[in-house]
């Protein structure tokens, strides 16, 4: 077996480690794949997670994707592949494009007699198109989703089982709670492509302004709630960025972490073991952050009064405007920040480019509980193959699923939105490139080990989607009182849950 | 309530006093509505002529600072990645529309001859129940269909969107249609057919072009139903390529993150063929819409 | 194939050769002329009859999330049932009633004024019915998009507007607000269909005889007679119909409320449409979804049967 990344040679076949630790050392963990002979394993030690470890471990490695997936599938293989996933938009940073448009050419160069018809679909609708999809069996081969949405496919049988060791990695070279969002009732459906978290960013400039200090975001969620009422007091601008639109995935992304630091959650997945089968819904905890939400909304009024209708979307424009003080961030805002500044015109220009020299990131806020955040990516499958039009390709996919999850191309197609899946990724020269080039990059990729993902059932998309905006929703335009609210949701998941 | 008390001398050609009070109400009535419809489409137009940042302004800019063209541009120009996006979307949505429009008339015509012309069992049924076609939502539609698309090896094809959409027109093409040949008298054909022409020569060239104003109504109507359609769109099409305005429309939305003039320019864009097509037309969109349901 | 060709006009066939021919064989003597209405039948059978079916079927089953559709698991008139007894469907059913209610009467009234006020010669008056007209063809879901930018909480015009002129000194919420958001989208549709019944009480008013408007006048009545004794009765048949139409239209409409609220906040915007939509498709419940269809569709037949009545009004309507 080859030594490809220049750590000390173990033998392979050491131990495969309980995927549910974070103890994962890798340099002992590598693998032994039936059928396959490549092996990359994690270089990559969790336990020292720190933004000086990231930046310690990027770059001392190289890797040649195509010839380590030419050990899983030959590249000249002949096969046909389908592939739906949410490409780049018009909205994303050039670079976004740019790696997108490489990964086809290296694709095509890798495996030029696979006949890939890959479709980009649009983020809002792709989950209702493949539903429909997998019910007409005209489901693609593979699939890249974000993290949540796997489980119900996989409920329903309609996920062909996949795991790391099919295309030659080893299941401890991803995060073990990406491996946690792709495993159901102990099968493994699928391969992390990305994971991130989100960061907390806002507006030195407008902290200065309203007389708080521009350079530390608020440490806890009450500090949230003070900082943004004494914002909108002093300026009359929105302080925090609350979104509760419902029916939109960015909602739960935004309010769940304010929850679990209160020392709420959903189900118990804020738990080392979680089971998914007690509701927290209507714990003390849940019931103060929905009150945190409550005051800023209804009592202080220091909030978009649009947050009811808002999605995230909707906040980037009020930030660069200097409208919007705080918000809870993806990575990729920062770049989309810069990207809307360079766009801008006029004197929307020097506007919006103060903004951006006045944008500064930070880790989201503390709870009395601890400090949370929503672990998040993206996940490929495969589907099982009598929904596949047209027949499923196995090897196609296998090589489709080597190729773009592996740590070369792991790290590039997330440039700027997030992480490599692969661990392994962190240790290449992109990220160390990124690195130097992406601000703030460091302080949402340390967020990581703070991320708790959603509850890995089914029903998960519409507690999250449906029932938790709800109720916000509920809470905030007065309909019910804060208990009444939780307790309504709770009930509601409890039903859920219950089979009705 | 004829009371007869005053024979009125001399009959005046227009009336006079009393109806004063109500043509001020009536121009009153029509002042309102002519803000309530025209302002907002007059601020989707300044909207559009406004900057990204320049729209979020609390107040507004009642016209903006800066009057810019850049969201027109940016749509409409072939040379940018959105242009051509935007330009895609524009041509499916025309092509969709036009051939589904020409399929439904052509579905339409026999079908309201044979309804006008013929007594064969189960006419009425089948008729009413034509008619009855749009009183179903699509939205309750949308499982089924992309069921039956898939069987039929349509999905993620223009032709799903075609043949949905052809129906659109039916019932009002034949309703109106119908109308028509009957008041055509059968004996015109009669005599093309004495003549030497046989059944389709004789309705194809005598009663066909005298019913071309219902022709051109219906076809008005359906294009600019098909135009329209959003939620069939939205789910029996994938490919960003293939996509058609409103669908292209709201995913210009979710991608330009609140580009509010951008989306504004977008919707007036997409307005142009309907409203220009309308206004032309007008007259036959009119009859198509009033047609039947007013009877003297 | 040229037997039975035009025998309209007064003269029934006159097929007494023999006994009346049963059904099937009535079937055969025409066969010919289903084939002229055969492609849009089929059509029809593929677009319309086809989703009717599967609905009705689907309705009687329950599709958990956990299973493939093809495991879905009879449970007979339980969806009905669990949705007639809940309460979230009579919340829906109430703003459904609102919506299509207050939608159709102010779009009848606010047609018919405009109707009224236009069925006399003035200047400029065929280019006021054109603008009038033109939010009806305009794109529901452009409508939608700028109506959300008019109403916008933070941003938008209408808000902005009322602080001007002092009547208040905050921006409305309109879409986030439980009590305003159902009246605000109404005034929506309403913006985008009163034209419709416009111009078909426009037609309507064509109709009316001018004698008898004269003659009404010569006898005294004021405008108001005239309107209520000579003109309102000749609307009544196309009034009929415009309501009907309307009603079955905002029943359907789905775009508006989805696009500018989607059902929010809390609910307050919730109708069959958008409940039948979000059941199916946010959370996956086809057969509780297709229950739900299935009392539309009850209710669209029992509206279709009147709206055929009202056009057919007696003169049509006899069967063979």
């Amino acid at each position: 077996m080859t030594n490809l990344l220049g750590r000390k040679s173990v033998p392979a076949r050491l131990s495969r480690r309980n995927i549910l630790s974070y103890s994962v050392t890798a340099l002992l963990a590598t693998t032994m794949i039936a059928g396959s002979t490549t092996s990359f394993a994690a270089n990559v030690d969790l336990t020292k997670w720190s933004p000086e470890y990231v930046k310690s471990i990027a770059g001392t490695a190289e890797v040649d994707t195509a010839a380590e997936c030419a050990k899983v599938v030959p590249s000249d293989y002949k096969g046909r592949l389908s592939y739906w996933w949410v490409g780049p938009t018009q909205a994303q940073p050039e670079i976004d494009h740019k790696m997108d448009a490489e990964f086809w050419a290296a694709w095509k160069k890798a495996y030029p007699n696979i006949e890939t018809d890959a479709q980009s679909l649009d983020y809002n609708d792709m989950l209702n198109k493949v539903r429909t999809a997998a019910l007409g069996n005209a489901a693609p081969m593979v699939a890249k989703f974000p993290i949540l949405w796997g489980v119900e496919f996989a409920a329903k049988g309609q996920l062909k089982e996949l795991k790391p060791e099919d295309v030659g990695y080893a299941t401890d070279d991803f995060w073990p709670g990406a491996m946690k969002s792709v495993t159901y009732e102990g099968k493994t459906y699928g391969i992390p492509t990305n994971n991130e978290t989100m960061g907390f960013i806002w507006n030195a400039k407008i902290f200065a302004d309203a007389g708080l200090d521009p350079e530390k975001p608020p440490a806890t969620w009450d500090d949230v709630v003070k900082y943004s009422k004494q914002i909108k007091d002093k300026l009359g601008i929105n302080g925090y960025g609350l979104v509760a639109r419902q029916n939109a995935g960015n909602t739960p992304f935004r309010f769940m972490p304010q929850l679990w630091a209160y020392g709420g959650g959903a189900l118990d997945e804020t738990s080392e073991q979680p089971t998914y089968k007690t509701v927290e819904l209507n714990n003390a905890g849940s019931k103060a952050a929905l009150q945190a939400a409550y005051d800023m909304y209804v009592r202080d009024k220091s909030v978009p009064a649009s947050a009811l209708t808002n999605t995230q979307n909707e906040n980037q424009n009020p930030f660069i405007a200097g409208q919007l003080a705080m918000m809870i961030a993806h990575p990729a805002e920062y770049a989309k920040m810069v990207d809307l500044a360079s766009k801008a015109t006029g004197a929307d220009k020097a506007a919006a480019d103060a903004v951006v020299q006045n944008m500064r990131y930070g880790l989201l806020p503390e709870g009395p509980a601890r400090r949370a955040v929503v672990f998040g990516g993206s996940n490929v499958h495969v589907f099982a193959p009598e929904l596949v039009e047209g027949g499923l390709d196995v090897d196609a996919a296998r090589a489709f699923i080597c190729f773009s999850t592996g740590p070369e191309w792991s790290t590039k197609l997330a440039w700027v939105g997030s992480n490599p899946g692969h661990l392994d990724g962190f240790t290449t020269k992109w990220m160390k490139e990124r690195l130097d080039t992406i601000k703030f990059l460091d302080v949402t990729t340390s967020m990581l080990p703070s991320g708790i993902p959603f509850p890995v059932i089914p029903e998960q998309a519409e507690i999250m989607n449906i029932i938790v905006p709800d109720m916000l929703q509920n809470a905030l335009t007065g309909k019910m009182t804060v208990d009444q609210a939780a307790d309504d949701a709770a009930q509601k998941v409890q039903e859920l849950l219950d089979g009705m | 309530m004829s009371t007869l008390t005053q024979t009125s001398p001399r009959p005046r050609p227009r009336p006079k006093k009393p109806i004063g009070g109500w043509r001020w109400a009536g121009r009153g009535i029509l002042a309102f509505l002519l803000l309530f419809t025209a302002l907002p489409m007059a601020w989707m137009v300044i909207t559009s002529l406004k900057s990204q940042l320049a729209a979020l302004q609390y107040p507004p800019q009642w016209w903006p600072e800066e009057v810019t063209f850049e969201n027109y541009i940016l749509l409409l120009s072939p040379n940018n990645a959105v242009g051509q996006e935007f330009l895609q979307y524009f041509w499916n949505s025309l092509y969709v529309s036009i051939l589904s429009t020409i399929l439904g008339v052509a579905v339409a015509v026999p079908a309201a001859y044979a309804f006008s012309r013929f007594r064969f069992p189960g006419r009425q049924m089948l008729f009413f129940s034509v008619l009855l076609r749009n009183m179903f939502p699509a939205v309750v539609f949308l499982m089924p269909l992309f069921l039956m698309m898939k069987w039929l090896g349509l999905v993620n094809t223009h032709g799903s969107l075609i043949l949905t959409y052809l129906t659109f027109g039916l019932p009002l093409s034949i309703w109106l249609l119908k109308g028509f040949y009957d008041n055509i008298p059968p004996q015109l054909e009669q005599a093309a057919r004495i003549d030497g022409a046989t059944r389709f020569q004789a309705f194809f060239y005598i009663v066909m072009p005298l019913s071309s104003p219902g022709i051109i109504a219906t076809a008005i109507y359906a294009f600019i139903m098909a135009w329209n359609e959003y939620v069939y769109a939205l789910t029996f099409l994938n490919s960003k390529d293939k996509l058609t305005l409103p669908v292209g429309l709201q995913r210009f939305f979710a991608e330009y993150a609140t580009n509010w003039p951008g989306l504004m320019a977008a919707s007036f864009i997409m307005s142009v063929p309907v409203v220009v097509l309308f206004l032309v037309l007008q007259k036959y969109f009119v009859r198509a819409l009033t047609e039947g349901a007013v009877k003297s | 194939m040229t037997i039975h060709v035009a025998h309209r006009s007064g003269a029934m066939p006159a097929p007494n050769l023999r006994r009346k021919p049963n059904l099937f064989q009535r079937i055969l003597l025409h066969w010919n002329d289903y084939t002229y209405i055969a492609p849009a039948l089929i059509v029809m059978l593929l677009v319309i009859a086809f989703p009717i079916y599967y609905t009705v079927e689907l309705s009687f089953f329950k599709t958990p999330a956990n299973l493939s559709m093809d495991k879905k698991i009879f449970v007979g008139l339980d969806n009905y049932w669990a949705i007639l007894t809940s309460k979230s469907f009579w919340n829906v059913t109430y703003n459904t009633l609102i919506w299509t209610v207050f939608s159709t009467f102010f779009a009848f009234v606010l047609g018919l004024g405009a109707a009224l006020a236009l069925n006399r010669e003035f200047l400029g008056r065929g280019v006021l019915r054109a603008v009038l007209l033109v939010p009806y063809v305009i794109s529901a879901v452009a409508a939608s998009y700028v109506w959300k930018w008019l109403y916008h909480s933070d941003f938008g015009v209408i808000g902005a507007l009322s602080v001007q002129f002092g009547f208040t000194d905050r921006p409305i919420n309109f879409l986030d607000n439980i009590y305003t958001a159902l009246p605000a989208i109404i005034v929506v549709n309403i913006w985008k269909e009163f034209s419709f019944a416009m111009i078909m009480l426009l037609a309507g008013l064509q109709t009316v005889p001018d004698q008898l408007l004269r003659a009404a006048q010569v006898d005294g009545a004021n405008a108001w007679q005239r309107f209520w004794h000579v003109t309102m009765p000749h609307l009544k048949g196309v009034s009929m119909v415009t309501i009907l139409l309307l009603l079955v239209t905002n029943l359907n409409s789905f775009i508006i409320p989805w696009i500018m609220t989607g059902g929010g906040p809390a609910g307050a915007t919730d109708i069959w449409i958008t409940q039948i939509y979000q059941m199916a498709f946010g959370r996956i419940r086809f057969g509780m979804a297709s229950a739900y269809s299935v009392i539309l569709f009850i209710v669209m037949m029992l509206l279709g049967y009147f709206y055929v009545k009202a056009l057919t009004r007696g003169d049509e309507a006899k069967v063979e």
